[in-house]
């Protein structure tokens, strides 16, 4: 399947100030988190996708096409910048359809096609309010209204839960979401929250100080590690007694009991501990990483 | 016959299928917003006020022409259009009123979209800087070109319902039709793109009309009162009879009063309206920079023009060139 992006030893430069130093990656279809810090270049990247910059040197290809000298692939894209960029004073409506007509779309379609896109984003009742007077979730909701009113197929979002309160990320997460599941819409997710990747991202793509830190699948970078998480409800001393006289050491902190290097025989040793002591286990799991976890054990 | 309940089924979301039409679509798409935002087409009733109010103001001066035309028409016969302000008189009359028209309108058009960071979401569509650029100055000029030829479209209308013998009115006065169609693109052209280019160094839409009104004022001042004649006569009388007289006229830059009244912004179309339309400045009619330049050879107004209109679109081409997303 081929690549919706393409970067190839993408470098830019601002004047001496180097953004991105000839990174490559490739990202296809489904959800890819841009992940880094900010000034990591993240934003960079996505302009030289979108066509807003020229590369330095290198290629960043967007569906088969250099985006800064054709316009063609610009057509299948929606972008949705991390700062305000609605009009104040037209309606969601006007907007919507303005710009289904700024991509392509005719004077009908673009009517109806706003009209959906609105109701999908949850701003059915307020479309015809001027967007001045919207709160700072409905714009956001708008921002990504627009980037997929004319059914692209790859959207790049900046920072799209930027300045919300959590209930508002927890919704602008949630249409994300239904934006690649199901409307189908590939997305690039540009951010500096791991979180935010973690819930919707199926790919991530790390930038540290412009160069490409780690790439690959969440789920591969998050996988089970080899250590066991262990809660009792009671008679926490004599199973940690039994463990050692199994020779299964374990460290408490408190709450848990955490086995290290744990291998497949430990499972029979902890259950036989566990029926000598008396104690019942209320949790026996593997720990499974978060993308904090992988990004703090990193050499600096 | 049984009525059935009705039932709203959601059919979820929907993959646009139909046809995309492209960049031409996009340029059109900024074109038609360019119309209705400086008309306030879509807006509340405020935003109507100004387009409506400079529109009637233009074509003001053509109606009480043609009231002024059927009243005397009576009385005056054929002779009753020698007392009225003609085709050729026309956009002097109303140079000023365009002047502000482009001032206050044409900042509508390009201030706001920086100024909400609209324009990336212009520029990551299927659009170049060039294709935004020329759009919002395509919707300008349009609306400018309408308002200048409808002042003189009813003039026109007037003075030919009118005449006595209106085939004869048309045959005789036809080439006023090309002169007028010609002077209007020339005016509209300055009227459309000196504002835009002040727009396009400000996100503020009263600093770019605040500027180009002062800039028209300051301008204008300092040509008439440089090139402002001041004639005094000397006779001669001897038995109380005068036997000579002489006229000595000075301006105070002197011989570089035709250069100066060049730097005159009512006067750059003006001037240009004046050769289009073969009329000669005669001494003591027109402005005092009008009259110094009908000194220069018809060269000099033409590249005022063009440096006034040439040096502003590219100032806009540069700008969005270079602008910073």
């Amino acid at each position: 399947m081929p690549a919706l992006l393409e970067a190839r030893n993408l470098t830019k430069h601002y004047g001496s100030t180097v953004a991105l130093d000839g990174v490559s990656f490739d990202v296809h279809e489904g959800v890819t988190g841009l992940l880094g810090p900010n000034g990591a270049g993240k934003s960079t990247a996505m302009k030289l996708f979108l066509g807003l910059i020229q590369p330095t040197s290198g290629s960043a290809m967007l569906l088969g096409e250099e985006p800064y000298r054709s316009t063609e692939g610009r057509a299948r894209i929606g972008y949705m910048p991390e700062n305000d960029c609605l009009p104040k004073s037209m309606t969601a409506s006007e907007f919507l359809m303005h710009m289904a007509q700024v991509s392509g779309i005719p004077p009908g379609q673009a009517r109806t096609r706003a009209a959906d896109v609105l109701r999908h984003v949850g701003l059915d009742e307020e479309r015809y309010r001027p967007i001045g007077e919207y709160s700072t979730g409905m714009k956001q909701r708008v921002k990504l209204a627009q980037a997929i009113v004319h059914d692209p197929v790859l959207v790049l979002l900046d920072e799209p839960t930027a300045g919300l309160d959590p209930d508002g990320r927890q919704e602008m997460l949630r249409l994300i979401h239904r934006t690649a599941n199901t409307f189908g819409i590939s997305v690039m997710l540009s951010t500096h929250l791991m979180g935010d990747v973690e819930r919707t991202a199926d790919s991530v793509i790390v930038l540290e100080s412009g160069v490409l830190a780690q790439e690959g699948a969440v789920a591969k970078l998050t996988e089970e590690t080899e250590t066991l998480l262990i809660e009792v409800a009671d008679r926490h001393e004599e199973f940690v007694t039994a463990l050692a006289a199994k020779g299964v050491q374990a460290s408490d902190d408190g709450q848990l009991l955490i086995v290290e290097q744990a291998r497949e025989a430990d499972y029979d040793l902890i259950r036989d501990a566990a029926v000598e002591s008396g104690a019942r286990i209320r949790r026996l799991s593997p720990e499974r990483r978060t993308l904090t976890d992988i990004f703090r054990s990193r050499p600096a | 016959m049984k009525a059935r309940e009705a039932e709203v089924f959601d059919l979820g979301y929907q993959r646009y299928t139909g046809p995309r039409e492209g960049r031409n679509r996009a340029r059109l798409a900024l074109f038609e917003n360019g119309v209705r935002t400086v008309l306030g087409i879509g807006r509340g009733g405020r935003a109507k006020i100004l387009p409506v109010g400079l529109f009637l103001a233009v074509i003001t001066p053509a109606a009480v022409f043609v009231t002024i035309l059927a009243f005397l028409d009576p009385i005056a016969g054929d002779d009753a259009s020698q007392f009225i302000p003609g085709p050729a008189d026309y956009y002097s009359i109303v140079s000023v009123i365009l002047i502000i028209f482009g001032a206050i309108m044409a900042p509508e058009l390009l201030c706001p979209d920086r100024r909400d960071n609209v324009l990336p979401l212009y520029l990551v569509r299927p659009l170049t800087s060039n294709d935004y650029l020329i759009a919002r100055f395509l919707a300008f000029f349009a609306i400018v070109l309408v308002l200048v030829y409808a002042g003189q479209i009813v003039l026109q209308a007037g003075l030919i319902l009118t005449a006595g013998d209106q085939v004869d009115y048309i045959r005789d006065n036809w080439q006023d039709v090309p002169r007028i169609l010609f002077m209007g693109v020339l005016i509209a052209t300055f009227i459309s793109v000196g504002p835009l280019a002040v727009a396009a160094f400000t996100t503020r839409r009263a600093y770019a009309a605040a500027f180009v009104i002062a800039a028209w004022l300051l301008l204008n001042s300092i040509s008439d009162g440089l090139t402002f004649q001041e004639c005094t006569f000397e006779t001669v009388a001897e038995d109380g009879r005068i036997t000579s007289s002489s006229e000595d006229c000075t301006r105070p830059v002197g011989d570089l009063a035709p250069y100066v009244g060049l730097l005159n912004l009512g006067g750059v179309t003006d001037n240009l309206n004046n050769m289009v339309f073969d009329v000669d400045v005669e001494p003591g009619q027109g402005s005092p920079s009008s009259m110094a330049v009908a000194e220069l050879h018809d060269a000099f107004p033409i590249g005022v023009y063009v440096l006034w209109t040439g040096i502003p679109a590219l100032l806009l081409w540069h700008r969005y060139r270079r602008i910073r997303l």
